[in-house]
């Protein structure tokens, strides 16, 4: 006698409607609003917009550009992640790397644009440093930095990830086979990689592809697809019909990419187990990468030095003496402090409404006997999420939402995030659920335990990290990702990051500086608190199996 | 009483199991023995009531019991891996079905079965600080606390070791002894089931090859199958441990000889 799983069967209605209302219903509305043009129905949008040079040399650009900056923070984020794993530099050192490389995940991709500019522009940190300008900020030059640091934490994490789960016995083994080292270095590392290698290319191609912060503040000139994008839905001329299709256009490239990360899962490479063996003593390889990594760290961190700079002298460039009082006017202006309690509120009930969700469709994926079929629409909901650039959810929403009553909302932002980020915390709460017993459900309920009691009583606080995890990944996104909300937030749901936008047209830099400032320690606190709650549990665990 | 008429399952047009008939009679310790995959645990699932059957019927004690849920059958499991929970403690453990019905067992009766177990010691520990041996103790007492009318023992040796193993097996014994308890035992080592058993249910490819004590199975093996893959792997054993204690003995015999 199958258990009748009512609740299981209520979270997953839940979880369909929530995607079945703010996904599917807004990506057909785009679409089609993307054939809806001059009072008729057709494929006069698409026409237009094709034949036109201007977004043509736009896509070219975007391509170029993100093709670039994803070639050029794999191959950065490999290093870092090679110092770590494969030499015998101190472990401190390696700590360090670890910390620093993902630092620029705490912060809007806003901000890194408005950094470049103070620190490279004419008047800029680095610019006064070196005597002269390096490059042209705005434009090619401008983009490519901002989208490297932006794409090289998550690519350091990928390539981190998989370097742990690659058996360095391999590297003893190929040694008294007599390779050379390179040969070595190829087999045992590079060749084991090469999947991952080549996700991280096309993560922060897609990454860069559909980013909207950079580009909206270095991109000058230089126009890519999400610029067309927003000038076409927010420009002084917005033509919706236009727009859609640009949309659409994104979403292709989209598309392409998430295909291509799901055949190169075929190419990683399993071991069966992991074992660690003593690296190889070599001060040379040491000494390169330690360098490497240094320079590679320093000229981010120099980037990043200007958000604390800017805002804590009485005015740059002309009068450095430290002052807070940039930092006190933003504390004592109401709008501006209330912005940050806007951001608080919406990151934290995106956490909570987020954990929800995902815990629920990982439930009645990973410890249900729900059919395949019933499973499937699961998984295709992570994957489209996964696929879905920001900027065309928020879009989608606007079209939809507009003259609703959830116009306007904070409803509206925290659903949109949500849905938005739902993919990775999904995947994080099914592969906790799958490992943990199986047999738990059936012996809780030969107790005569319910099937909530169970989850409640037993599963749950099996879960904690995983949850806390979870809370922390929507939190960190929600503080700032700017792509989406930048369409749905009104006068009065203003976060942060939407603000930040408004405050470029009035130059206010130094309010840009403070707020990010803000973000970035909001989201190291709540990073900090709960990491540590995770790392202090799974120890005790990994203690007590001992 | 527990029986079984005509049963069959099949999963996805495959045949699991067909014409299973059996009867179990109170109080005895039954065995299914059989290669993996030759649909020992789906027995024991649909048994338990995890599983539906598509034909035949379950009785117990007379009384149809095919259409009743799991739950209401009232009999319990341990399963090949405990399934303990990790977040509560070895006596939380053990006495997680009082949450739920709390007259079910007295103080004094869980006492007794801590007692029985040799767990007085470790009840304030974490799961994870247990040994093997220990997990599988805590597990038979959480699932004794609940009086089950049949107790199904998943595997219930395959994870220990050598002194651990018999120890558990005279735990077992003693338990279907002293509470009179039918208790069924899934078990792929013919040693396991023919040392620890009443009866052996011996089950190849879906069929039930031959159902009798461990003496009728030795001396009258039904078929081949029982022959070869039953008796031949108890022989091989018995070959080499007596290989090992000549050894032994002819040592003796030189030790006395000088």
């Amino acid at each position: 006698m199958k258990r009748k799983e009512r609740e299981i069967k209520i979270i997953y209605v839940y979880v369909l409607l929530v995607f079945a209302g703010f996904l599917a219903i807004p990506i057909i509305q785009l679409l089609l609003q993307s054939f809806r043009g001059d009072g008729a129905v057709g494929l006069s949008n698409y026409v237009e917009i094709i034949s036109e040079r201007g977004f043509l040399q736009a896509l070219g650009n975007s391509v170029v550009v993100s093709l670039s900056a994803a070639v050029i923070a794999t191959v950065l984020a490999f290093f870092l992640a090679y110092t770590i794993h494969y030499t015998n530099v101190n472990k401190k050192f390696k700590k360090l790397i670890r910390l620093l490389a993902v630092l620029p995940m705490l912060l809007p991709t806003i901000t890194y644009g408005f950094a470049i500019i103070y620190s490279f522009g004419k008047q800029g940190l680095l610019t006064r440093l070196f005597g002269r300008q390096l490059f042209e900020i705005y434009g090619f030059w401008g983009l490519l930095f901002g989208y490297v640091i932006y794409t090289l934490p998550i690519s350091f994490l990928l390539i981190f990830n998989t370097m742990g789960f690659i058996d360095k016995k391999f590297m003893v083994v190929s040694r008294v086979m007599g390779d050379k080292p390179f040969a070595t270095f190829m087999q045992t590392v590079i060749r084991p990689l090469l999947g991952t290698l080549a996700a991280s290319m096309v993560q922060c191609f897609f990454l860069s592809f559909t980013d909207y912060g950079i580009p909206a503040s270095v991109g000058g000139k230089y126009e890519v697809v999400a610029t067309v994008l927003y000038n076409e839905m927010l420009g002084s001329v917005p033509d919706f019909g236009r727009g859609a299709v640009v949309a659409m256009m994104m979403l292709i490239p989209s598309i392409i990419s998430i295909t291509l990360l799901h055949y190169l899962e075929k190419y990683n490479v399993r071991y069966n187990k992991i074992s660690d063996v003593e690296i190889k003593k070599n001060y040379a390889r040491d000494g390169v990468c330690s360098v490497v990594s240094v320079l590679i760290l320093a000229v981010m961190l120099s980037i990043f030095a200007v958000i604390f700079v800017v805002p804590l002298v009485e005015e740059w460039p002309y009068r450095t003496n430290f002052t807070m009082e940039h930092v006190e006017a933003v504390l004592e202006d109401g709008s501006l402090f209330g912005v940050y309690k806007n951001s608080l509120f919406v990151a934290v009930c995106t956490s909570l409404l987020g954990l929800v969700t995902t815990y629920g469709a990982a439930l009645a994926t990973a410890r249900s006997q729900l059919g395949q079929k019933w499973k499937g629409v699961i998984e295709s909901i992570a994957l489209i999420t996964n696929t879905i650039p920001g900027m065309v959810i928020g879009i989608a929403f606007m079209l939809v939402f507009s003259g609703t009553s959830l116009q306007n909302t904070f409803l509206l932002i925290i659903v949109c995030n949500v849905v938005h980020f739902f993919s990775t915390p999904y995947l994080m709460m099914k592969n906790t659920l799958s490992k943990l017993n199986l047999s738990w459900e059936t012996t809780a309920a030969l107790m005569g335990d319910s099937w909530a009691k169970t989850i409640f009583r037993i599963v749950t606080p099996n879960m904690i990290p995983t949850i806390l995890e979870v809370f922390s990944y929507y939190f960190v996104n929600a503080m700032v990702t700017v792509s989406a909300v930048i369409f749905i937030a009104g006068a009065r749901t203003m976060v942060i990051t939407t603000k930040i936008k408004e405050l470029q047209y009035y130059t206010k830099f130094n309010e840009v500086f403070v707020l990010s400032l803000l973000i970035l320690v909001t989201n190291l606190i709540v990073k900090g608190v709960l990491g540590f709650v995770i790392n202090r549990k799974s120890k005790k665990a990994k203690k007590e199996k001992k | 009483m527990l029986e079984l008429q005509h049963i069959k399952k099949s999963y996805d047009g495959v045949t699991i199991l067909q014409n299973i008939d059996l009867e179990i009679q109170d109080g005895e310790i039954v065995s299914i023995l059989g290669p993996s995959g030759c649909g020992k645990t789906t027995l024991l699932n649909l048994i338990l009531g995890i599983t539906d059957v598509d034909e035949g019927h379950i009785f117990f004690d007379e009384e149809d019991i095919t259409a009743v849920p799991m739950e209401k059958r009232g009999f319990n499991i341990v399963f090949q891996d405990y399934a303990l929970f990790p977040n509560l403690n070895v006596y939380q453990n053990i006495t997680y079905g009082l949450r739920n019905k709390p007259d079910i067992s007295t103080k004094e009766e869980v006492d007794e079965l801590i007692r029985l177990l040799g767990l007085e010691e470790h009840l304030k520990k974490k799961i994870e600080q247990l040994s093997g041996g220990q997990k599988q103790r805590v597990a038979l007492a959480r699932t004794m606390v609940m009086k089950p009318k049949i107790l199904l023992l998943d595997e219930p040796l395959s994870a220990l070791d050598g002194v651990i193993k018999e120890s558990i097996k005279e735990k077992i014994k003693q338990i279907a002894r002293d509470y009179h308890l039918t208790t069924i035992i899934v078990t792929h080592d013919p040693e396991e089931a023919l040392t620890l058993s009443d009866k052996v249910l011996i089950i190849n490819e879906g069929k039930i090859s031959q159902f009798g004590t461990p003496e009728e199975i030795i001396a009258k093996p039904k078929n081949k199958f029982v022959k070869d893959f039953i008796l031949n792997q108890l022989e091989i054993k018995r070959n080499n441990i007596f290989t090992l204690f000549q050894n032994d003995i002819r040592r003796n015999l030189q030790v006395v000889n000088v």
